[in-house]
């Protein structure tokens, strides 16, 4: 048996660069061979689609709603809610490494750390792109309006990533501490209270009470209005940049809340 | 005392010891369910954060033309809410069948004179009970925040009662699931058609307001019958037909799984004899 | 000169808890190094901070030369580890496993791949390489995990419990590949709480107790100091009173498995016959007696007063007939 050539320590490549591709080819291969993972990729955004559409067709009646294309407001949440999935699923699956003892091995790697958070963030942006494509393609098949054109679908793809990513960031952050199957309920239960506290139904205008207050300063406000301008009419800056700053601010926190606990984990 | 027989493997069980042994069981069910508040308080409070948020962030639909005259959305949800609460606390009941498969608690009461009828009488009872609970919990909450039971008192019973009866219906489904496939998994795998089955219907919204293919589809949903029935003994008063009407499909729906989950519970007797 | 694995008053605390309490070691070039002791004794700790997977609470250690902590990355560079678990992932299959794995230690995919191909037909996984490792048994996972630790040619191997839960045909499979690396110059570390695996693959044996080292050194040396064989006899319940005050004149007691006597017989195997006359005389009837050459197990005992988990089970760990 003749060994393969291996190259020496000194010439092997140090850069996490082809180690986080490699991670986020490794994400993107086990949803093809996980049937159960297109359920939140897919099925379900096509579902809230349907669902809310459906049920809450109406709600275009109230005298504070912007459209009167239901389908034109539900499509872009659908799609941002798929592309907080996808962050959740990545929760999930570095859970299920870490029972496995699969993650040992990863950090066992030698080069920088850095690629255990970048390679999930390129799946996550992978993912939410997948979401964004279907979704987008049957919502517009079922009848929503686009006035934005393709610069409505970059604003859109803008949100999708950047909710993606914090997601990413807050599901790392949440089973580096909790690594085991508790972490689930948890990560589900912020990204639900995210979702629904904002203007995931109808516009801040349109709400009363407790949930006002929070949706007039939860950062998903701002994102979600970046993600649907393009489905109410033109796509203009004074709509785009609160969308952009809520994005950043949230990728600062919840990315320093993920590398605190990957440090954590390893200390 | 006549002896319960239910098929020829069986030993002869008297009545009134197979109704002990149900009470038994039933005791069980409950008590172990209390022991796991991970498991039901999550059923309660998440149906209760849901109404919440929608009061707050859809409060104003009420005002639209054709939405029923409500003082709340939250009047509106009441029914959903317990609908929403018992569906998937009937599931876990379903899990703990599975549990018990799995664990081997199954064939220990199959190794004892157990009346085979009362193993599934106490698991279905002890979820029925839950069902109850559940309803007065969730008009004690709502209650405190403003919402006030058109029909009274008798309304109230109703509502207790349709809950017991809709936890036949999930619970039953459960079992007979749990008994087929001895999977605590597959049962939970259940729960995104209860989600479905629920958010089709006029259980968040009146069907009034839906349009299309939509609309016929939840206008068709059992549960919408089942939701608008109760709801109509919150908003409008107490109305015996209407309560017939719900309290009627879930009985015939609570009919159906529980002879499912007892021809489950034969076929796996047979499996084992 | 520099060791592969130099340790210094090691310690880790989770909590009140101390796992690991002031463990010195030195392991040399080309040895297999075998670290025996009980479930929860500290091994894997031990383990987990010279791969880097934790951090030490106190003490350093350097290994392949490399500080632990202030050059994890050389360390990682240099070590193969294979850890308690299989470490896997299901979905993948053993090619693609391989090749992440290189693709981790910075070799480029077209090696990677020549590499792995290598290492497959080495562990007896070619013809499975492409199918998903959920689909393995515990032993063809055990024997990827090891070429997983062997992509990148590491010059020291952590082997932590490699052979737990394996039927004895793969145990034995894999105890001659540690064999065949350690022959082609790789140190092995090796993390066991089976006697029988410390005492036919190390050269060296340390056994830890409690977070701590209580015995250090080649096994035959280990065990020649333990002394005198043990005699273990098994009497009646109501007999072990006049039993042990028979068997105390032939020597000094020593901790035995459950329901049985033991001590340390001065004189050997000649001086039995002796015992069980003496026996007799004083009216103990003796259900079943046998004679244990010292065993790694003994020297655990005469450090702590404790046998050690794993070694009951039938026969002796050194195969000796009981008489």
């Amino acid at each position: 048996m003749t060994a393969a050539t291996v190259p020496g320590r000194a010439e092997r490549s140090t850069s996490w660069v082809p180690v986080a591709i490699m991670l986020a080819q490794r994400s993107l291969v086990s949803i093809l061979r996980i049937p159960a993972a297109v359920v939140p990729l897919v099925a379900m955004p096509v579902f809230f689609v349907i669902a809310f559409s459906g049920s809450f067709s109406s709600l275009t009646k109230l005298p504070q709603f912007p459209t009167d294309n239901i389908l034109s407001w539900m499509v872009p949440f659908a799609i941002v809610q798929g592309s907080a999935f996808a962050g959740f699923g990545t929760g999930f699956s570095t859970v299920r490494d870490m029972e496995t003892g699969f993650y040992d091995r990863l950090l066992l790697a030698p080069g920088s750390r850095l690629a255990l958070l970048v390679g999930p963030i390129l799946a996550g942006v992978v993912r939410c792109t997948i979401t964004l494509t279907i979704v987008l393609s049957f919502g517009l098949a079922l009848g929503a309006d686009l006035p934005g054109g393709l610069m409505g679908v970059a604003a859109l793809w803008v949100a999708s990533v950047g909710v993606a990513t914090v997601a990413t960031g807050w599901a790392l952050g949440l089973v580096y501490r909790v690594p085991d199957q508790r972490a689930g309920p948890m990560l589900q239960i912020g990204i639900f209270f995210a979702m629904f506290l904002s203007t995931g139904n109808v516009p801040v205008d349109a709400q009363t009470g407790w949930v006002r207050q929070i949706a007039r300063v939860n950062p998903l406000t701002n994102i979600l209005e970046l993600a649907r301008q393009g489905f109410l009419g033109d796509v203009r800056w004074s709509t785009t940049w609160p969308g952009l700053v809520a994005i950043a601010g949230s990728l600062v926190v919840l990315w320093t809340f993920a590398a605190t606990g990957l440090r954590r984990l390893v200390r | 005392m006549s002896a319960v027989v239910l098929d020829p493997h069986e030993v002869h069980i008297g009545t009134r010891e197979a109704v002990e042994q149900a009470r038994a069981l039933a005791r069980r069910s409950i008590v172990g369910t209390i022991r796991q508040p991970q498991v039901w308080l999550p059923g309660l409070l998440f149906p209760m954060f849901i109404a919440a948020v929608n009061t707050s962030t859809m409060g104003r639909s009420t005002s639209i033309p054709g939405f029923p005259e409500v003082d709340s959305l939250l009047d509106f949800l009441l029914p959903a809410s317990i609908t929403q609460s018992v569906l998937f606390g009937g599931l876990s009941a379903g899990s703990d069948t599975a549990t018990d498969i799995q664990t081997g608690f199954f064939d220990r009461l199959l190794a004892s004179p157990v009346s085979r009828t009362s193993i599934l009488v106490g698991r279905l009872t002890g979820a029925s009970v839950m069902g109850a609970f559940q309803a007065i919990v969730f008009m004690a909450v709502y209650g405190a925040f403003g919402v006030r039971l058109a029909g009274g008192v008798a309304a109230g019973l109703l509502l207790v009662v349709y809950a017991m009866v809709l936890a036949l219906v999930i619970g039953g489904f459960a079992a007979m699931l749990a008994l087929r496939t001895g999977s605590a998994e597959a049962v939970q795998n259940v729960f995104p058609l209860t989600f479905i089955a629920l958010f089709i219907s006029s259980a968040f919204f009146p069907t009034e307001l839906m349009s299309g293919i939509y609309r016929s589809i939840a206008t068709r949903n059992p549960v919408t019958w089942m939701v608008d029935g109760a709801r109509h003994q919150v908003i409008v008063g107490l109305d015996w037909s209407e309560g017939a009407r719900s309290l009627g499909v879930a009985a015939v729906l609570a009919t159906l799984s529980i002879l499912g989950a007892n021809a489950a519970l034969r076929a796996r007797l047979r499996q084992a004899s | 000169m520099t060791r592969p694995i130099e340790a210094a008053g090691l310690v880790r605390h989770f909590g009140d808890i101390v796992a690991v309490d002031g463990v010195d070691l030195v392991v040399d070039e080309g040895e297999i190094f075998g670290f025996l002791g009980p479930n929860g004794a500290g091994k894997s700790t031990t383990v987990r901070m010279l791969t880097t997977l934790l951090t030490p609470t106190a003490g350093s250690a350097r290994v392949a030369g490399y500080d632990v902590v202030a050059q994890a990355g050389s360390v990682r560079r240099s070590i193969g580890v294979a850890l308690q678990d299989a470490a896997i992932d299901p979905v993948m299959t053993g090619r693609e496993l391989l090749r992440l794995q290189a693709v981790l230690h910075g070799i480029p995919r077209a090696e990677a791949d020549a590499r792995g191909g290598v290492l497959l037909e080495r562990v007896g996984l070619s013809g499975a390489a492409d199918r998903r490792v959920g689909t393995y048994s515990g032993g063809m996972r055990r024997r990827l995990d090891l070429a997983l630790a062997l992509v990148h040619e590491p010059t020291v191997l952590f082997l932590d419990e490699p052979t737990t839960g394996l039927d004895p045909m793969s145990r034995l499979a894999l105890w001659e590949e540690v064999r065949r690396l350690n022959n082609e110059g790789t140190t092995v570390f090796l993390t066991t709480q089976y006697l029988e695996e410390a005492d036919e693959l190390a050269g060296r044996v340390a056994i830890i107790d409690g977070g701590r080292i209580v015995r250090e050194g080649p096994p035959k040396d280990l065990k020649a100091a333990v002394g005198a064989p043990t005699l273990v006899v098994t009497v009646p319940g109501d007999q072990h009173a006049k039993a042990t005050e028979v068997l105390s004149g032939f020597g000094g007691a020593r901790p035995g498995r459950a329901g049985a006597l033991a001590i340390g017989l001065h004189g050997g195997s000649t001086a039995m016959s002796g015992v069980l006359r003496a026996l007799e005389d004083a009216g103990v009837e003796v259900e079943h007696v046998e004679l244990d050459a010292p065993s790694l197990d003994d020297v655990f005992a005469d450090a702590t007063g404790r046998r050690l988990e794993g070694a009951e089970g039938p026969g002796s760990p050194d195969g000796q007939d009981p008489a």
